[in-house]
């Protein structure tokens, strides 16, 4: 079966995961470090023993080389002799200059190589004397040592205990680092299923609403864990979305609906200023209606424009320290004579020396709405007090009363929505944006606005309206 | 006066032209930044009318390269971005003034007739003079047929503005600017009434009235 090259191998999906890779990388490094510490465990251990081995027959070939030198080849056969017979740990092997053996208790010198120290690993046969345990191929160590007068001889020592455990211990090793791996495996299969099947759920909700259904929210098991967060944040992402697309929705249709009556309106007064033709004065004045249908018109979709773009969230980068106080009183200053026109009383009341971090157009353009708003509708004889303060908690306020009508508690949520505008407003000039712009402003810079209750009411004026922007302290 | 136009969308390039010629002015449109840079290097015009987003070459850097070999013709750039940055970047990259769209036919007109007035170095007098008005910028002083007027800071600044471009339409919008440095638009007629106050002063005592509003537009000041 030949296979399409750059084409996969279907494994099987939890093979795929990100889960079941990642168990299974944990799962090798694990076998790779008790590999590791056994190997450092066997070094200590066998090594070790190993080490004596070697210094035991270094000792007796001294043993040997001292009998040798004070009573020549003779003392040192018979030394070698009886230790032969006396059934201890060595083995020995007694050679004369002509490498004939003289004595020992193995029959020939070992066929492995012998190392520049004369130092040499083989395997031997235990006389059959030994009883049951003596079996065949033991391990040993030993050394073969030149001796003054020709002679030669090896000394060894049987290590086939020692083997045995290096043995043992390099097959628990390799046992121990497979079972490492093949557990890793099935705890990898395992967790990538779990975790799979809840990151399914997730891509399952992406795929439904992708598909249309934006309703669609991320499964969760509110136990706080990564997924769990990831389909909170998954979730509040969408909420947002769905909010977004919510307003713009209502957007559309309240610029759709606000821009077709004076747009049919501008409609008429052009159609019938082709109609009045031969009128001059009455075509002119149609004319002259007809612009200020259209500057109504621009000024809307001016006021759309910013408003999209305040809630678009763009506006972050112009922040700078603020003085408020001259802000204010600049504001002032610009509707001080219009309510001197309209008969209110209007004062602004502000400490020196209040500052904030924000944007010096929002808020002048926010406190300018506010103030448009208390002229527009507090009729002639109330007032209008502009005032700037630090409250107790230590957040900065800057409010407007006014002694109109007020807003009834019952309406204040909806003035802030875009378009709207209470019925008695309506023959008043505006668009309906102004609060909008306020709330959208207030936002921008992490501010409260809040629509209270004026100072009451008193000889047909008020209660009034108190709408204020609270912005919470250690901004500035 | 010749004003040249570069405006991608020929439409709007035509109908601002046809404004511009109704004035009274030469227009010449061109329809991306590189016609239009070339079109501007051979000079002879008094106000470039540059739109931000062009293809080809786009508005900002059209005036940047301009900038960058000397010419100070002055710029009004129109731009569909309205933001505080998006002024600032037109500005600093050699705008003189800067509009957004959607905005009023007489606006941009008026605007225009500001910037070809700046090419005069009016900046350096320290004396304004329209008919018997005159105003000394360096005593701060207004007197009108010899008598002394006295006014607010603010209303000294607008009456400062008015006669700088005396002759000229002022829109609303451009006092609300550069008087006040506000760039959003008060739904109340708050400018109305800054001018009529400065009205009751300059004009109100006087026999003839120099501050003329013009409908749909704004206000002239002329002697």
């Amino acid at each position: 079966m030949t296979q399409p090259e750059g084409q996969t191998w279907p494994l099987p999906r939890f093979l795929r995961t990100t889960a079941f890779r990642l168990t299974l990388l944990s799962a090798g490094l694990f076998a790779l470090s008790s590999f590791v510490i056994l190997a450092l465990v066997y070094a200590a251990t066998v090594g070790a023993s190993m080490n004596r081995a070697d210094a035991s027959i270094t000792a007796e070939i001294a043993q040997i080389e001292a009998r040798y030198a004070a009573g020549g080849a003779s003392a040192a056969n018979r030394y070698i002799v009886q230790r032969s017979v006396g059934g201890g740990e060595f083995l020995y092997l007694f050679l004369d200059p002509d490498r004939r053996r003289l004595s020992g208790n193995i029959s020939g010198l070992p066929a492995a190589p012998a190392d520049a120290q004369g130092r040499v690993r083989f395997v031997y046969d235990r006389a059959p004397a030994d009883g049951a345990q003596g079996g065949e191929g033991r391990n040993a160590r030993g050394r073969i040592a030149e001796l003054s007068g020709g002679h030669r001889v090896f000394v060894g020592m049987d290590v086939e205990e020692e083997a045995r455990f290096v043995s043992n211990t390099l097959n628990a090793v390799l046992l121990a680092s497979a079972l490492a791996l093949g557990l890793g495996i099935i705890s990898g299969a395992v967790v990538s299923r779990r975790f799979s099947r809840r990151l399914d759920a997730i891509n399952a909700a992406a795929r439904a609403i992708k598909a249309g259904r934006l309703e669609t929210r991320a499964p969760r098991n509110h136990t706080g864990d990564d997924l769990d967060e990831l389909s909170s944040n998954f979730n509040a992402m969408l909420d947002r979305v769905e909010h977004l697309m919510q307003r713009m929705r209502t957007a559309g249709d309240s610029i759709a609906h606000d821009l077709r009556l004076p747009l049919t309106r501008l409609r008429g007064r052009l159609e019938g200023a082709l109609i009045d033709s031969d009128d001059a004065e009455a075509r002119e004045a149609a004319l002259q209606r007809a612009i200020s249908d259209v500057d109504e018109l621009l000024r809307t979709f001016n006021a759309v424009m910013s408003l999209a773009r305040l809630q678009a969230g763009e506006r972050r980068r112009a922040f700078e320290t603020l003085d408020i106080t001259a802000l204010l009183s600049d504001v002032a200053e610009l509707y001080e004579p219009v309510c001197e026109e309209t008969g209110l009383e209007f004062a602004c009341d502000c400490p020196p020396g209040l500052t904030l971090l924000g944007d010096r157009e929002l808020i002048a353009q926010a406190v300018a709405n506010i103030l448009d708003n208390a002229v527009k509708y507090t009729p002639g004889g109330g007032a209008v007090v502009l005032r700037g303060r630090r409250t107790a908690a230590g957040a900065l306020e800057i409010s407007v009363t006014d002694t109109g009508p007020g807003i009834p508690m019952e309406h204040r949520a909806r003035v802030l929505e875009r378009f709207v505008r209470l019925e008695k407003s309506r023959s008043l000039p505006g668009v309906g944006l102004g609060l909008s712009l306020v709330q959208a402003i207030a936002e921008v810079h992490g501010a409260a606005l809040t629509l209270d209750d004026g100072p009451g009411a008193v000889d047909g004026h008020g209660p009034g309206l108190r709408i204020a922007l609270t912005f919470p302290a250690g901004e500035d | 006066m010749r004003v040249l136009i570069v405006e991608d969308d020929r439409e709007v390039a035509r109908n601002i032209a046809k404004m511009l010629r109704e004035c009274g002015h030469v227009a010449d449109t061109a329809h991306d930044g590189e016609d239009g840079l070339a079109l501007a290097r051979e000079g002879a015009f008094d106000v470039l009318i540059v739109d931000r987003m062009m293809p080809r070459r786009d508005g900002l850097s059209m005036v940047a390269a301009l900038r960058a070999e000397g010419d100070k013709t002055p710029v009004l750039i129109l731009s569909a971005l309205g933001e505080v940055d998006d002024r600032v970047d037109g500005l600093k990259a050699g705008g003189d003034d800067y509009l957004v769209k959607p905005y009023a036919p007489s606006e941009l007109i008026a605007r225009v007739d500001a910037l070809a007035r700046r090419r005069n170095p009016d900046a350096v007098k320290t004396r304004l003079e329209v008919g018997d008005l005159q105003m000394d910028l360096l005593a701060r002083t207004v007197k009108r047929g010899g008598e002394a007027i006295l006014l607010q800071p603010r209303e000294f600044r607008l009456l400062e503005f008015l006669m700088r471009n005396a002759g000229q339409v002022v829109t609303r919008t451009m006092l609300l600017e550069k008087v006040w440095d506000y760039h959003f638009d008060p739904q109340t007629n708050v400018i109305d009434v800054h001018i009529s106050r400065l009205r009751a002063k300059i004009d109100k005592p006087f026999s003839s009235s120099m501050l003329h509003t013009v409908r749909g537009a704004g206000y002239r000041l002329q002697s």
